[in-house]
């Protein structure tokens, strides 16, 4: 369809869809948000590496939008290598922080557990493999109760 | 009367009443205190395929039978002894790409510890495949695939 108008010269926000659709088209130049910078994510991914909670990410697609515009517009972002790797180190550290979690939780015989500022991204990952072991915790705990449960069939 | 068998778990459990008493199991050893004293010194060495591929789920049904050590056989088959110390190494392997062999561990899991394997390794390769960019190529799926070729023979004859 019709696009516009655009000025050029002029940044304008467009979703991200459009931006990388008019890039392959080689139609414009992106601007990477304020985040994607080498400065910038070697502070988000120190303070990863210090804390024992999840930092808030600048964004909570942080992986998604570094996928893209480093693969599709790499030539608009300084110092693109360098922060595909402090992405992928930050990454690393808090997926190794989630399942730090996961296992204490497991250990504890949690039955809550608040988890701030994590993202879908990471959430998905782990999400299928943790909900089938708590699951499997569960009915090994209906054990625990003296002719509580009814005999399950389904293991 | 008296005499020792071999049955099938459903059969056990058909024939087990606690009132009338017709039958009494006895447990299968990795089920037994010494057993149980190994699990809480260290359960990530046992090779629990080996010593039947499906403890977990085994184990629970037996504490149907009343047997005076069902506590204790429930808290190992559940607690610090046994699934819960042994998970931490399932996830980790599962979850890491930098693990290179993991079939030996693999090995030592009973059949709902693999389970548990196979979706921590799903999760991890859904995010690679993704990482990947083959999330978003479309494939034909193996169904159409198979109908192509016998519509052209149909054709034919």
């Amino acid at each position: 369809g019709d696009l516009g108008p655009f000025n050029p010269g002029l940044p304008v926000e467009v979703p991200v869809w459009l931006a990388i659709s008019l890039k392959q088209r080689q139609k414009c130049r992106l601007i990477p948000p304020a985040w994607m910078d080498v400065e910038k994510l070697e502070e988000i991914r120190d303070q990863e590496r210090k804390e024992d909670t999840f930092t808030p990410m600048p964004s909570p697609y942080y992986m998604e939008l570094t996928k893209l515009l480093l693969n599709y517009a790499s030539d608009n972002i300084p110092k693109a290598d360098e922060i595909r790797t402090l992405v992928k180190d930050t990454w690393d550290t808090r997926m190794a922080k989630l399942r730090l979690s996961a296992d204490s939780f497991v250990r504890q015989q949690e039955a809550h557990a608040k988890l701030d500022n994590l993202t879908l991204m990471e959430i998905n990952t782990i999400g299928a493999f943790l909900t089938q072991a708590l699951d499997h915790m569960y009915k090994l705990r209906a054990n625990l109760q003296p002719g509580g449960s009814a005999p399950s069939q389904d293991f | 009367q008296g005499s020792k068998l071999e049955i099938p778990m459903w059969l056990a459990k058909g024939l087990h009443d606690s009132k009338r008493r017709i039958i009494s199991v006895e447990l299968p050893k990795i089920y037994k205190e010494a057993w149980r004293t190994v699990f809480s010194a260290d359960a990530n060495v046992v090779d629990l395929h080996k010593m039947g591929p499906y403890y977990y789920g085994f184990g629970s049904q037996l504490l149907n039978f009343d047997n005076p050590e069902n506590p204790e056989i429930a808290q190992t088959i559940l607690q610090a002894s046994t699934f819960i110390s042994r998970f931490r190494r399932i996830m980790d392997s599962s979850q890491n790409a930098y693990n290179e062999d993991t079939s030996a561990l693999v090995a030592r899991l009973d059949e709902l510890e693999r389970a548990l394997f196979r979706a921590g390794q799903k999760g991890l390769n859904d995010f690679q495949c993704w990482e990947k960019g083959q999330a978003s190529q479309i494939t034909a799926s193996s169904l159409v695939q198979n109908y192509g070729k016998r519509k052209f023979t149909e054709m034919d004859g």
